[in-house]
């Protein structure tokens, strides 16, 4: 197992260093500073900004630069939007927002698409599980921006009219950052994210329930199922023990395998809910030309989907003992 | 030869058994026609989904609108005309206005056109004293000097039909171009909705077209390649992939759209080669898309190349293909004409669902200002919809969202299908 898994390290390490080579040449084709300071500035305030980021020095030495700050996770580069604040500064208080919208809705979507998903199967080929199949197909067929715009018009906007009260906030406040754990859990949660995990989990479980309904069937036409029912077994003890536990494996590979999906969807959600997170804050950082928060942002992210690939392999191995880890 | 297209025919008898995908392709054709007839012939154009075409956010499929909303149209135009007429040349001023679409001012004299212009606003300054229009037709306002509901609702016809006396009446020919301006009502800036959602079929297909044919291209050859020659050829070819799909979808289109984004690119490769660009794809296909189509070709090229190449793999071992071997036919004519057949079938579905999602990206880059540049696009049309929704108005999201949701669930249907017929043991 050990020696799998430090296999697999090795194989992505080399990969991860190449996604921060591209990654600096892509965001030096247009020359990072001209785009920062536009057309007006004059040839000093170009060399100087050019020299605080070390931007004049040769690219090896930058690139030996990003990859000590990424490993040794000191993100010690100015921000060029923030005053005084490091890109670590601002990455640390970005990181809890993401969190707070991406675990609870992959808990959420995992474990309601699963439930859909067995009810499908349990009524397999009859109208509740196809008329199930056709829903999801539509939602899938519907793009995400339009959930987002209606899912704020009518869960907050319409919502609150109707109750009188402020239920869930049609956008974020910057107040609520300030708050103490506890009171994030019990109000500033419930208010400003539980919409957009909501939006998440809803437009997820469409595409999640058609795949795992899809691995259902396939298990249950294997021959451990007809083996079961030959020897009297029960339609609920053959779903719920027998083929649920084999059908666990491609679950857990499709969970892990989500988790970059999820990174990409709070991207809108942050956004639109103006949530501080990091995908709204590399959106910002890309908007005004914040070169050093694009570019280790850039690198978080890469190293959050590569940790989330070898994951699944790892879980893979574990869960089913058919892989070979050689 | 015989027994390839008989099992061809079989494919295509499956094919056809499968209702829901005959009429997905059917779909997916009608759209394909009316992109060719926007693209080629141009009934559409991109000044017509540019250009005013009346008042701002009016409803569809003529359907009621407010007192309110009617009074406050009648007034934009009134004021719009009576602006017109008081500038230094007036009589060029008014024969160039094209707010309404198709519809010209009066052809009568300046001074027949001030009066009509007095006449209206007359009528309209006696409606303009009720608090509450909407509520005074419907008769639930409480007020004894507000004429009676009844009164109201012909005062409002009087004006409507005095504000129409300013517009020259229309023609049969315009007034079925007409019909089709105002078929779907008009957003924030009067603009046709209509025109613009089918102009935007355009944008669509080429996009999902050119993204879809590059990439399943590249990802193929790049499989190819790599399944068969082994050795470095696989090893780069993984590294490069393993490269571009660690790196989230997103981050990667935004990098992307963001590098090339401003002729940054496209500017020098066209001084270089001589404006070689431009004449390949600028004006018909668009250039103001290039950064939109090398950033998902560059992330959806990943997906067929993976199964291309563990498929060609597995075909490299079969009988068939050491007997070309033994045969002495050369490396390229086997991969070619041997195995590449039997990967189009993975070039197929990769295609349909690399459609759905360069059309579906699309929406999200547009949205985040990186997509389409050049005129609407559904995707620009949502993202613009988003301060109507708050005003309850839903004709420009609707409309986007509709004629995009029966080419997305045409291409869904269709992918399953296509993968039922030819790869039916994948889950």
């Amino acid at each position: 197992m050990w020696s799998y898994l430090i296999r697999r390290l090795a194989y992505n390490i080399p990969v991860y260093f190449s996604i921060l080579l591209l990654v600096m040449l892509a965001l030096r084709v247009r020359d990072p500073v001209f785009g920062r300071l536009g057309k007006n500035a004059t040839q000093e305030d170009i060399t100087a900004l050019r020299a605080e980021l070390g931007l004049d020095r040769p690219f090896v030495y930058q690139y030996g630069d990003q990859v000590r700050q990424v490993v040794t996770f000191t993100f010690d580069e100015k921000s060029w939007d923030y005053d005084g604040q490091t890109v670590g500064e601002v990455l640390r208080r970005c990181i809890g927002p993401s969190l707070a919208i991406t675990i609870p809705a992959l808990i959420l979507t995992s474990l309601l698409s699963i439930s859909v998903s067995l009810v499908s199967a349990w009524f397999r080929g009859r109208t509740l599980d196809k008329s199930l199949v056709f829903v999801s197909v539509l939602g899938m067929s519907i793009s995400f921006l339009v959930y987002i715009i209606f899912g704020q018009y009518f869960g907050a906007y319409r919502l609150n009219e109707y109750l009188g009260k402020d239920l869930f906030a049609i956008y974020y406040e910057p107040s609520a950052s300030n708050a103490t754990l506890g009171e994030f859990v019990t109000q500033v949660w419930p208010k400003y994210y539980l919409l957009p995990v909501m939006i998440s989990v809803i437009v997820a479980m469409g595409y999640d329930t058609r795949f795992y309904r899809a691995v259902m069937v396939e298990e249950s036409s294997r021959d451990y199922i007809t083996t079961a029912t030959a020897k009297g077994a029960s339609h609920g003890k053959i779903m719920f023990v027998h083929m649920l536990k084999n059908a666990l494996i491609p679950i857990i590979t499709r969970v892990v395998i989500t988790i970059p999906f999820l990174i990409t969807g709070s991207f809108l959600l942050e956004r639109y809910f103006g949530i501080p997170g990091m995908g709204n804050q590399l959106l910002m950082a890309v908007e005004s030309g914040d070169f050093p928060i694009v570019q280790s942002f850039t690198a978080v992210f890469a190293a959050i989907y590569i940790l989330s690939n070898l994951l699944t392999d790892v879980l893979y191995a574990l869960v089913d003992p058919r892989v070979r880890l050689s | 030869m015989s027994d390839s297209s008989a099992n061809d025919s079989r494919v295509l008898r499956k094919f056809l058994r499968h209702k829901p995908a005959v009429v997905a392709s059917v779909v997916i054709a009608v759209y394909g026609v009316v992109a060719f007839v926007l693209l080629v012939v141009g009934v559409i154009t991109l000044p017509d989904t540019l250009k005013r075409v009346g008042a701002e956010l009016q409803p569809g499929l003529s359907s009621e609108r407010l007192p309110e909303k009617r009074l406050l149209d009648c007034e934009w135009l009134i004021d719009r005309i009576a602006s017109l007429s008081e500038r230094r040349n007036p009589e060029k001023a008014l024969a160039a206005f094209s707010d309404m679409g198709v519809r010209r001012i009066a052809d009568v004299e300046l001074d027949e056109l001030l009066n009509r212009i007095d006449l209206a606003w007359e009528s309209y300054d006696e409606l303009a004293d009720i608090e509450d229009v909407t509520a005074a037709a419907a008769g639930t306002l409480d007020d004894p000097d507000v004429p009676p509901p009844a009164e109201v609702r012909s005062m409002l016809t009087e004006l409507e039909k005095r504000t129409d006396a300013l517009l020259e009446p229309m023609t049969k020919a315009e007034k079925s171009t007409r019909w089709f301006e105002l078929l779907l009502g008009t957003d924030r800036q009067g603009r046709s909705i209509f025109y613009r959602a089918v102009y935007s079929v355009r944008v669509a297909i080429l996009i999902g077209l050119v993204t879809a044919l590059l990439s399943v291209t590249i990802g193929t050859l790049a499989g190819l390649a790599a399944g068969y020659f082994g050795g470095w050829v696989d090893n780069v070819v993984t590294w490069f992939y393993s490269t571009f799909a660690s790196i989230p979808n997103i981050v990667l289109l935004i990098l992307l759209a963001f590098m090339f984004d401003g002729g940054h690119i496209d500017g020098p490769i066209n001084k270089v080669t001589g404006g070689l660009l431009d004449r390949l794809i600028g004006g018909r296909l668009d250039e103001t898309l290039i950064p939109v189509y090398i950033a998902f070709t560059a992330t959806f090229w990943i997906g067929p190349c993976r199964v291309v190449r563990g498929e060609t793999m597995k075909i490299k071992e079969l009988e068939y293909i050491q007997a070309a071997t033994v045969m002495g036919f050369g490396r390229a004519r086997i991969l070619l004409r041997h195995v590449l057949p039997n990967v189009t079938y993975l070039m197929l579905i990769n295609f349909s669902l690399l459609f759905i999602g360069a059309i579906k990206s699309e929406v999200i880059l547009s949205f985040l200002g990186l997509g389409v540049k050049k005129g609407p696009s559904w995707g620009i049309m949502i993202s613009q919809s988003k301060s109507e929704v708050i005003n309850s108005f839903f004709w420009q999201i609707g409309t986007a969202t509709t004629f995009m949701f029966f080419l997305v669930l045409a291409f869904n249907v269709l992918s399953d299908a296509l993968q039922d017929v030819l790869d039916p043991k994948h889950v």
